[in-house]
């Protein structure tokens, strides 16, 4: 159940899309399109400023007030990060297809889930930020997100449906690549020392300095060594280096 | 949203006009398909279909639910097609449009109507407790010829699916979960596949197989069948279009069954390799008392 696998990402999946990024991470499997910026519809239409359009649509089911959740939080962090004042009157189109999940071994899950899922936000932001790089849309800065789940003892970096089942509280969050708060957030009980540690930790795993060898060794002051998620900055990084050399194979 | 961008009069009549000297755009046989893959997710019931540069992806699921009151004892099978923007940016959410509705039509009838999954063994207790099996068909991205790469992608999900197996002891229904008891296959009957024909000229005088989205912009007429490798005919849709001449259907129709040999193998195939890849030291690996830890 335990799927920690190293994060991976294909770009340009999609013929039709201007950009589009297939990302999986810890078990989940995100598609993404991005297509802007095309022309918005009168009623989205922003004399100043670009319109980001976040859809969220489930492997299973229709889309419902849980996904409404989620592209809202997406949309507002997005916004934040695409420069949006470049594009007035115009619409920047993101489409986030879940392709698979993990599932929970131990219970028959339903297809309609009542609660947000938290665990599947960092991984929805990767693949947002990975497309939009692949559209070559303008942004202020990349983000990193990372969830964390709380359970009594520990604390659990990209927590597995059964984590999160078990964990007291799930805090997902996001920095910039300018080490900036991005998103921050939480779901459970939690007191404000832990959420601190969890800044710390996630601000850790977000922003990590370029390796140079003595970085690495600080981490074990943290309770458990699972607490340590891999490098999602270099990742970035180092794929979208690969793919600008891909790119420009022909120079 | 823009409006999806319609060839330009020199682009179909370029497109026609090859077409009656027998000539793709792409340079394939009429009655040519496209490479067709087929792939399968880690989980159970996942499938890919590529078909040139189209691509659908099915999810297979299922819950259990109360059965519908007037068929006490069938399950629920549902097909749901929604087409996203991520298909193109003129599709807009909660709002069917044409091809969407045909789609989904369309699927219903090859796959559902023609029984190909056993609904009553979906029935767990007469008029209380049922299976509802339901396949989400996304559409990733569309260039022609939907309707064979999306039914191909419904069967090949719903024969790669395993639901939670259940056992009734005195009349207690158990359902166990994955990590009790393997899930099992659906009661599949037989694989129904479509093939989609389009039309060119006058009275359909060119018949091609696998248009592509610039192909079925320009087509005169299309005409689905959907069959099984046995030759049993689901269904043939004629939506409008011109006129087809009946014997030309009829060549049509068995040109279309060699076509659904080929998509059958294929998944056949898939479906075998992709057991096998599962498959970890079979029988005496399933005997061994001892965990994964």
């Amino acid at each position: 159940m335990t799927v920690s696998s190293a994060p991976e990402v294909a770009f340009g999946v999609l013929p039709r899309a201007d950009g589009s990024a297939r990302y999986s991470h810890a078990g989940y499997t995100v598609l993404a399109s991005v297509n802007g910026p095309i022309e918005a519809q009168r009623r989205d239409e922003h004399a100043y400023e670009a319109h980001v359009d976040v859809i969220v649509r489930p492997a299973a089911g229709v889309g419902g007030t849980r996904e409404r959740h989620l592209e809202a939080i997406l949309q507002s962090s997005l916004s934040q990060l695409i420069l949006i004042k470049n594009f007035p009157r115009c619409l920047i189109q993101i489409v986030l297809q879940v392709e698979s999940s993990p599932e929970n071994d131990y219970v028959n899950t339903k297809l309609v889930q009542a609660s947000l899922n938290f665990a599947l936000m960092p991984t929805l932001m990767q693949t947002a930020i990975l497309a939009l790089l692949s559209a070559g849309v303008p942004m202020r800065a990349t983000a990193t997100a990372t969830a964390i789940a709380v359970s009594h003892d520990k604390t659990v970096v990209d927590p597995s449906p059964r984590d999160v089942e078990t964990a007291r509280s799930v805090h997902v969050l996001a920095f910039t690549s300018q080490d900036d708060l991005l998103l921050a957030e939480s779901e459970g009980d939690f007191t404000v020392k832990e959420w601190d540690d969890i800044y710390e930790a996630a601000k850790k795993i977000c922003c990590r300095p370029a390796p140079d060898g003595a970085s690495m060794q600080l981490d074990d002051d943290d309770s458990s060594p699972a607490a340590v998620g891999p490098d999602l900055r270099q990742f970035l990084r180092s794929t979208m280096e690969s793919k600008v050399a891909a790119d420009l194979h022909w120079k | 949203m823009p409006r999806e961008h319609e060839p330009s009069l020199n682009e179909k009549q370029f497109v026609t006009q090859a077409l009656q000297e027998n000539l793709r755009l792409d340079g394939r046989e009429l009655d040519q398909y496209r490479p067709l893959e087929l792939t399968f997710g880690d989980q159970h019931g996942v499938a890919e279909v590529t078909l040139g540069k189209t691509k659908v992806l099915a999810r297979a699921t299922a819950e259990l639910t109360v059965p519908y009151p007037d068929r006490p004892l069938d399950g629920i099978f549902t097909i749901s097609t929604e087409l996203s923007p991520m298909t193109a940016p003129s599709f807009e959410v909660n709002r069917p449009t044409e091809t969407e509705v045909l789609l989904s039509r369309l699927l219903e009838k090859t796959v559902r109507r023609s029984g190909a999954l056993d609904t009553e063994s979906l029935c767990l207790v007469a008029g209380k407790q049922c299976w509802s099996v339901r396949v989400d068909v996304h559409v990733l991205s569309h260039d022609g010829n939907l309707t064979d790469a999306a039914c191909v992608a419904v069967v090949a999900a719903l024969r790669h699916f395993r639901r939670p197996d259940a056992s009734i002891a005195q009349g207690v229904l158990t359902v166990y979960t994955p990590a009790e008891r393997e899930p099992v296959p659906l009661s599949w009957l037989h694989s129904p596949y479509c093939v989609t024909w389009s039309f060119f000229g006058d009275e359909g005088a060119t018949a091609l197989l696998d248009a592509t989205w610039l192909e079925e912009q320009v087509r005169a007429g299309s005409c689905t069948f959907s069959m099984n490798q046995h030759g049993e005919i689901c269904q043939i849709a004629k939506l409008g279009g011109v006129p087809v001449d009946a014997v030309a259907l009829l060549q049509c129709a068995s040109v279309s069954l060699t076509r659904v040999k080929e998509i059958s193998d294929l998944v056949d195939r898939r479906l075998a390799e992709d057991l096998k890849r599962r498959d970890k030291g079979g029988f005496m690996a399933e005997l061994r008392a001892e965990n994964d830890r």
